[in-house]
């Protein structure tokens, strides 16, 4: 619907409105709770079940992974690629274990699908990166959370 | 013929067949372990429970005949009780590693446990656990899966005809090994992993390699011999991770060797070569095809010059090369070659008395249907052309030139001037001839390696050639 052109001098001068306007920012500007954050110093806090992040989970050094492959099956985004071998102390061990983070839609679903509570989301949301970056079995070993 | 119910369906059935199989021609799917069609039965499991009207208690439906007039009912509440209790039972010692084993996705104990068992478990003492002994090359044992079903001693038994696994100690102390725990000697060992129905048996060249829901799967026939077991291969992102028998009760049953089973291992080979080849005067080097294509249509315009094709190639293969032969010029001879001793179909025969033929090519008896005659002697012409699937035993050649189109490792083909690479059976569609003149169809599961062609592409474009030199 067009917007109604009130008629008379004063309302085409649009002044009063102008004024209203500028009434209603100055009273958020003013008298309102801030909605933004001042990003490196301030930071939000999260709710524990935000999916950030990912890491492996380990126990006492060694890796719940046992290269079981649900977490490549159901990732929407396929970013996951395990290659599986065997050692000495683990039947079973992932010998690679990539994330493409940059495929990666962060939709939880390996996490999920886990038998061995080995990979997580964690709460981290910095991970802008000059190039293209695939999450290494090293880097994702890190114990970045606490889930 | 007789007619039995089964869950109120009227089905007709042989006399003597069991209720698994009636049941499942009537479409019920009976649940089972130790019961194989191949295999004698047994009724150890106590999985096949079903309902039969007039029987006080539930019998076992692959021990119990049918019989003219039998109500069965498989469906029923005493029936479910009775596979969840034996579920119950057989998953008492059994691991909760699926995520590990190998077995996991086409699984008889979890596809059975998932439609029949409970989701919660009573059990909460100690498994039993063992010590496992090497098996040998093929088979990976684990005996905490198993749940003594006994397929594998039976199969030994009475397939693979020699009795080398046994059930030693009883009750729970149980142990399903092999004698003295000395290696499988047996062939036939693959079968003892595709036979289990749990991960107690499984390949150790496939181990931890890729998880059984992620494979395409291919159905094709196998060219090791000139048997053509059914099989089928398995496969993902272009590479083939396993292959396994197809049932087909004419020829191969349920049952493959593993020579046949392990002989895709040459199409992913390293040493396969998959770039057309010219030698230069350091040796072979990669040349563009149409230099390749140009140089053997050259060589084969003069002189004397013979055409060796392998008896593993397809019917299709063999007849495009006798009529490019003629239409490339008159004189050109074809001899066939395949495995030493065995040139003719007369001189094949069975190797053992389960599977393995002589003739360690797919299609000697289609050769000889399409009356190419087989090389007797060394190869001796001017220009030789071979024409390879990938399997057939190259004979001595003696010629001033020669080129190998097809299958070649580098090895092989270091005699050759040059080098034409071609498809393996799994790279192409075609049919072959077993040793009993059945006609099977070949099917392709993965692209070709490198720029390999189709040995009717090369010979159309030698025949391009030659037909645009004859209009200059």
């Amino acid at each position: 619907m067009l917007a109604q052109r009130k008629p008379g001098f004063l309302n085409r001068l649009y002044l009063i409105e102008v004024i209203r306007g500028l009434a209603i920012t100055m009273k958020n500007f003013l008298f309102h709770k801030k909605v933004t954050l001042q990003f490196p110093e301030q930071r939000r806090d999260y709710s524990g079940r935000y999916r950030g992040q990912h890491y492996i989970k380990s126990v006492n050094g060694v890796e719940n992974c046992t290269a079981c492959m649900l977490c490549p099956t159901v990732c929407p985004a396929e970013c996951i690629h395990i290659v599986a071998g065997e050692r000495e102390d683990k039947e079973k061990y992932p010998v690679k274990f990539e994330i493409d983070s940059l495929r990666c839609c962060f939709c939880g679903m390996c996490e999920e699908a886990c038998p061995k509570d080995a990979i997580k989301l964690s709460n981290i949301y910095e991970m802008s990166q000059k190039n293209r970056t695939v999450y290494e079995k090293d880097f994702l070993l890190e114990q970045r959370g606490n889930k | 013929m007789p007619k039995c119910f089964i869950d109120g369906k009227e089905v007709e059935f042989n006399p003597g067949e069991n209720l698994v199989k009636v049941a499942k021609r009537a479409g019920v799917e009976i649940p089972v372990f130790c019961y194989h069609p191949g295999l004698s039965v047994v009724a150890q499991c106590r999985m096949c429970y079903v309902e039969v009207e007039k029987m006080p208690k539930l019998q076992t439906a692959c021990s119990t005949m049918a019989a003219e007039g039998m109500v069965v009912k498989t469906q029923s509440e005493a029936v479910k009780k009775g596979r969840q209790g034996t579920m119950e039972f057989l998953l008492l010692n059994h691991p909760l590693d699926c995520p590990i084993c190998d077995k996991a996705g086409e699984c008889d104990l979890q596809d059975n446990s998932f439609g029949h068992g409970s989701a919660t478990m009573r059990h909460g003492e100690e498994r039993r656990t063992y010590v496992d002994v090497d098996m040998g090359p093929v088979i990976q044992k684990n005996m905490n899966r198993c749940i003594h079903c006994t397929r594998c001693i039976r199969f030994g038994d009475e397939i693979a005809g020699i009795h080398e696994m046994v059930a030693i100690k009883r009750g729970n102390n149980i142990d399903i090994t092999t004698i003295d725990g000395k290696q499988l000697k047996t062939e036939y060992a693959g079968n003892y992993s595709d036979i289990c129905p749990t991960g107690s048996l499984t390949l150790k060249d496939f181990r931890f390699k890729k998880r059984a829901w992620m494979l395409k799967k291919t159905a094709t026939v196998c060219e090791g011999c000139s048997k053509g077991c059914n099989m089928e291969v398995q496969h993902e992102g272009n590479v083939i991770y396993r292959c396994i028998p197809r049932e087909n009760l004419e020829i191969n049953k349920f049952w493959m060797c593993d020579e046949g089973r392990f002989n895709y291992r040459y199409t992913q080979d390293e040493a396969r070569v998959v770039d057309p080849k010219l030698r230069g005067p350091e040796g072979p080097k990669t040349a563009a095809w149409q230099d390749v294509i140009a140089t053997v249509e050259s060589k084969i315009r003069n002189g004397e010059v013979l055409f060796l094709v392998g008896t593993d190639l397809t019917n299709e293969e063999l007849s495009a090369i006798r009529e490019a032969s003629t239409a490339l010029r008159s004189g050109i001879q074809i001899r066939t070659f395949g495995t030493p001793g065995v040139t003719r179909t007369t001189e094949d025969g069975p190797a053992d008395n389960i599977l393995k033929m002589k003739s360690k090519t797919s299609n000697l008896n289609g050769a000889e249907k399409l009356g190419l005659e087989p090389l007797t002697g060394d190869a001796r012409a001017e220009t030789v052309i071979v024409f390879r699937g990938g399997r057939a035993g190259i004979p001595k050649i003696e010629a001033k030139w020669t080129a190998g189109v097809g299958v070649f490792t580098r090895e092989e083909s270091s005699g050759f001037d040059s080098v034409l690479p071609g498809l393996a059976f799994t790279e192409k569609e075609g049919t072959i001839t077993n040793h009993s003149g059945v006609e099977q169809r070949l099917a392709r599961a993965v692209r070709p390696k490198g720029t390999c062609k189709p040995v009717s592409e090369i010979l159309m474009s030698l025949l391009n050639i030659k037909s645009k030199a004859g209009q200059a």
